[in-house]
């Protein structure tokens, strides 16, 4: 092929090229500073996120993977699939697999939702007395609510294990009530030991709730407080006006008003949700696909079925954030 | 040093819109240029063309005869002053001035020099060592404008520059500027929304809407003697009456009056609303609404074919509401549009 | 673009209101038509109903307790922390803090931080001391720190470019560069064991380093769109430009240390987090001086309570001191614009 019948789209990519490398125009001129803006984000991205996912994924349908990777075989994700339609009820019991990844990722989803609502809610409620009450010492409640956010998740297992603890704040509260003795019963003391499965049982998953709590209602409150930010007030004033109460004004006028700002904070607060680990390798109350990722990892080192979960749980983040902000009136941005 | 700026054919596209078309004016050495129109009729992107920060689509922009089309703004040495001030918050009301000099590596006892001078020359000597932020609208906005002179522009360009500001204070700043435009010798782009305002400030103004210049001339030609029915309606208020020209008369339907120029057919009549006397005839027409506005009374007249007319009496001569009024026009003071 | 909306307006006063309709179809007053609704008493007089009255009585309290209870949750186990680790044992209700005539005990911080020779601690959690101007500082604390501190370097390098990119310029792909550059894509153990594999020969540092930077990313980006968003960047930058400044001298002379509220608030949130990020550290640890949420996370599951209690404080501490510092360059506490 000459250079001559170059096709249009390499003509035009020439042309690009050379007009982002020695521009002649004012616009050509911007394309080369947004060009030199965005490159240092995407080099980073690329180097530090995108090569290394795209390898990870590459090992989970890899035959050889310790050395070098080499070979094709599904096997990885046909485990992990199958384990997932195992757990589907109904369709379960036809399938001859363990069901576990499938539980591990009801797990996740079950969890993180209720969590997000939760979050949310309260969110909502902090954020409402915030920006519409006069409350005495506004400042140092913003900034009293906001310091979780800079605890990592072991820290916030801790708090749990210092309010539910064997000696906790209010395990001698429920003591004294008859109760159970501790929240966690796989935290035998005050020292969490790091064996054994996750204990599963209602009161220890109670526990965990509350540890994503510590985490989550901040970053929910916070997302919320810009969406109360922007709202109208002289429409909230118009409507006490015209003889609404409180609670009318906030259902006709502020509720439709934050609403995007909600949706926007029910998909970040979800995808926190998913992506908490450290609480839970603490606090071991219930298996979710980030331990288990872990798990897998340290027993065994099998590195394919990890990868999968990996990929498959990637896979599900972006497609979820994209489609949710796509398709729903979510304000993410801004 | 003042020079000629000059657009030649200037198109601007903005994907499929069309925010300039086929634009070509001349500012003339040491005139002001008032652009004005409407919101989004393309003025603001004449003006960053003439700036640089928009490449046109076609055509060329020349300062001084060389051409400019493709060079960066900062090669261009224009003095651009915004709406918005834009000052810079982290330096002093000096250092703001002093910005521009630093960049062409003036001495800094020079730079502090020209500083104060311009500084003085805008009333605002005493705001040298102030923070920017902590300035009035129209303080700030003298600061905006002695960045912008400091650097001895080629061309002053300036977007709006009254529009923030109350109305007694835009007019002490209409008047002062003007002046001091006048005196400097500079030659200025001024694009305002606002033909009031241009009227007050410029040399000569040009009319723009949907891209395209309507008509450039100075403000009385432009007020008197509009080019068309859009300059009619935005300049000024106006009453456009259909007629038929005819035998050197204009025929109304239901009055005549002397033609103040030839060609015969059907003619749009643009009359302005002091351009109507009261008294003597040969309209009548019956007063609908009445306004009193202090320096004059607006009346809102229905004549015999239902047309509303828009005039202006002296407050001690004003008819009331609902009375029958006789109107003579003032004929050299009528322009005649032919029907389009 | 910038054009303010308004209506022509008279040429000799200013005032644009009531301008007359000039033209032809002027509706004659609305109020002589007798078309309105009467003011006749039908509309019945207000009623809110049960559940309304009630969430007015007890809305308030009921919103104020939870914020209450909220604040408590999160807050009162920080400060039982705090105390306890300088108490002598926690066996009952309370610690115990006065034993043996002793009020209070630095013994746990001692252990924590490995000042105790005989103490484990030394040896398994810090990994020595390094003494500066004669403090010792435990290698794993101050280790940390710097490798926080190159993560904020990388993070203000990266950081800051791409939020000016996405504020400032409209282009093709601004809505994903700007969603990829505030939500983290993976989480921390994710990405960590896939950058372990990919990049098995890189030392610990420099990929933790690298981790930290990408992970903490948004918060940087959030913070510092944040003070670009309460500026005029476009005016700001044309202005710095039209003065002569080529455009990476404007962006650093100008548009950066306007925005450096947001860049300073950007770069102490993301030191701090920087310095306690577990998840990725976690998986990507394999030599070299231990990052300090290890350090946190081996006292928290192996150590005796009140010596975790101490670990946790240091880093309490830390948060401490960065709040105020954040309360300095006006922010409050880590509640950056949206947080992620």
């Amino acid at each position: 092929m000459s250079t001559l019948d170059e096709g249009p789209l390499v003509a035009r990519l020439r042309t690009g090229t050379e007009a982002l490398l020695s521009p002649t125009t004012e616009t050509d001129r911007e394309r080369r500073r947004i060009a030199a803006l965005a490159l240092p984000f995407v080099a980073l991205a690329v180097f530090g996120a995108v090569v290394p996912l795209v390898v990870m994924f590459r090992i989970s349908v890899a035959e050889e993977y310790l050395t070098a990777t080499a070979g094709v075989q599904f096997d990885a994700w046909v485990t992990l699939l199958a384990s997932i339609l195992a757990f589907v009820p109904g369709v379960g019991s036809a399938v001859d697999a363990d069901p576990v990844y499938g539980e591990v990722i009801w797990n996740s989803l079950w969890f993180g939702a209720v969590t997000t609502v939760a979050s949310v809610a309260l969110g909502i409620v902090i954020a409402h007395a915030l920006e519409k009450y006069d409350l005495p010492g506004e400042g140092l409640l913003v900034t009293l609510i906001s310091f979780p956010i800079s605890l990592p998740g072991i820290v916030a297992a801790f708090m749990m294990i210092v309010w539910f603890g064997k000696t906790g704040l209010l395990t001698n509260v429920f003591v004294w009530l008859g109760g159970e003795a501790s929240l966690f019963p796989a935290v035998t003391s005050n020292e969490v030991k790091l064996t054994g499965r996750p204990s599963g049982t209602t009161i220890a998953v109670f526990g965990l709730f509350l540890g994503y709590l510590y985490s989550m209602v901040p970053r929910a409150t916070f997302l919320l407080r810009g969406a109360y930010a922007e709202v109208n007030t002289d429409a909230e004033a118009a409507a006490r006006a015209l003889g609404a109460t409180p609670w009318q004004t906030f259902r006709y006028v502020t509720l439709p008003q934050i609403r995007p700002g909600i949706v926007g904070a029910v998909i970040l607060t979800f995808r926190t949700a998913l992506a908490i680990f450290g609480t839970v390798l603490v606090l071991k109350a219930l298996s979710v696909v980030t331990f288990r990722f872990d798990q897998i990892l340290k027993v065994g080192y099998d590195l394919p079925t990890a990868s999968a979960l990996a990929g498959l749980f990637f896979f599900f983040t972006v497609g979820f954030t994209f489609l949710s902000l796509r398709f729903t009136s979510a304000e993410v941005t801004g | 040093m003042p020079e000629r700026v000059t657009l030649d054919g200037v198109t601007k596209r903005f994907g499929d819109t069309l925010a300039v078309d086929d634009v070509s004016v001349t500012v003339e050495p040491g005139e002001t240029l008032g652009l004005v129109g409407p919101s989004g009729c393309g003025k603001t992107t004449t003006l960053r063309t003439v700036a640089g920060f928009e490449t046109p689509s076609e055509g060329a922009v020349e300062f001084g005869g060389q051409e400019v089309t493709n060079a960066p703004p900062e090669a261009r040495d224009v003095g651009l002053v915004f709406q918005s001030y834009a000052l810079f918050d982290n330096m002093t009301v000096r250092e703001n001035v002093e910005f521009g000099l630093k960049m062409r590596s003036l001495p800094k006892v020079e730079r502090a020099e020209r500083a104060t001078d311009l500084l003085e020359l805008l009333d605002i000597g005493e705001l040298a060592d102030r923070d920017p932020t902590t300035l009035s609208g129209g303080q700030q906005q003298r600061v905006g404008l002695a960045r912008a002179l400091a650097i001895e522009p080629r061309v002053l360009l300036l977007d709006e520059p009254m529009t923030g500001l109350d109305a007694k204070l835009k007019s002490r700043l209409q008047r002062e500027i003007g002046s001091l435009l006048e005196d400097l010798d500079v030659t200025a782009l001024y694009v305002t929304h606002d033909q009031a305002e241009a009227m007050v400030m410029c040399d000569r103004i040009a009319v723009m809407n949907d891209g395209t210049i309507e008509q450039v001339g100075t403000p009385d030609e432009v007020y008197e003697r509009p080019a068309n029915d859009f300059v009619a309606d935005f300049v000024g208020t106006s009453n456009r009456l259909a007629a038929t020209a005819r035998d050197g008369r204009l025929d109304f339907g239901h009055a005549t009056a002397p033609a103040p120029n030839g060609d015969d057919g059907e003619v749009t009549v643009v009359v302005r609303p002091e351009a109507f006397e009261l008294g003597g005839g040969p309209f009548s027409a019956t007063v609908r609404e009445r306004f009193y506005l202090g320096e004059h009374v607006r009346a809102v007249a229905e004549l015999p074919d239902g047309e509303s007319l828009t005039l202006r009496f002296d407050p001690t001569e004003a008819p009331a509401a609902g009375e029958e009024v006789s109107l003579a026009l003032d004929t050299d003071r009528v322009h005649v549009l032919p029907e389009p | 673009m910038t054009d303010a909306p308004d209506r022509p307006a008279d040429a000799e006063t200013g005032t644009d209101l009531p301008a007359g309709p000039a033209d032809s179809d002027a509706e004659t007053d609305p109020r002589t038509d007798g078309g309105l609704p009467a003011m006749d008493g039908a509309v019945p007089t207000r009623d809110p109903g049960a559940f309304s009255q009630l969430a007015t009585a007890l809305g308030r309290p009921l919103v104020v307790g939870t914020v209450l209870v909220t604040v408590v949750f999160l807050i009162l186990p920080v400060l039982a922390t705090f105390a306890a680790s300088f108490a002598h044992e926690w066996a009952g209700v309370l610690p115990t803090f006065v034993r043996d005539g002793e009020f209070l005990t630095l013994v746990n911080w001692r252990q924590a931080l490995g000042l105790t020779q005989t103490d484990l601690g030394a040896q398994r959690g810090l990994g020595g001391f390094w003494t500066v101007f004669g403090v010792p500082i435990p290698v794993t604390i101050g280790f940390s720190m710097l490798l926080a501190l190159g993560g904020v370097v990388i993070n203000l390098l990266v950081g800051v470019p791409i939020a000016y990119a996405v504020t400032r310029y409209d282009f093709y792909g601004r809505g994903w560069l700007n969603t990829f550059a505030v939500l983290p894509v993976v989480p921390g153990i994710i990405l960590g064991v896939a950058f372990l594999k990919t990049y098995s020969d890189l030392p610990s540092a420099v990929g933790l380093m690298i981790g930290y930077s990408l992970l903490k990313a948004p918060y940087m980006v959030l913070a510092v769109q944040s003070s670009f968003e309460s500026m005029d960047l476009r005016q700001l930058e044309e202005s710095a430009r039209s003065l002569g400044a080529s455009w990476p001298r404007t962006f650093l002379t100008v548009v950066v240390p306007n925005a450096k509220t947001g860049i300073v608030a950007g770069a102490i949130v993301c030191w701090t987090l920087a310095a306690a990020e577990f998840n990725f550290s976690y998986i990507v640890y394999s030599s070299g001086p231990k990052p300090f949420s290890l350090f946190l996370f081996e006292n928290i599951s192996n150590n005796p309570f009140l010596q975790a209690a101490a670990a946790i404080s240091v880093y309490f501490a830390i948060v401490v001191v960065v709040t105020a510092l954040l309360q300095a360059v006006g922010q409050r506490g880590f509640a950056l614009g949206g947080v992620r």
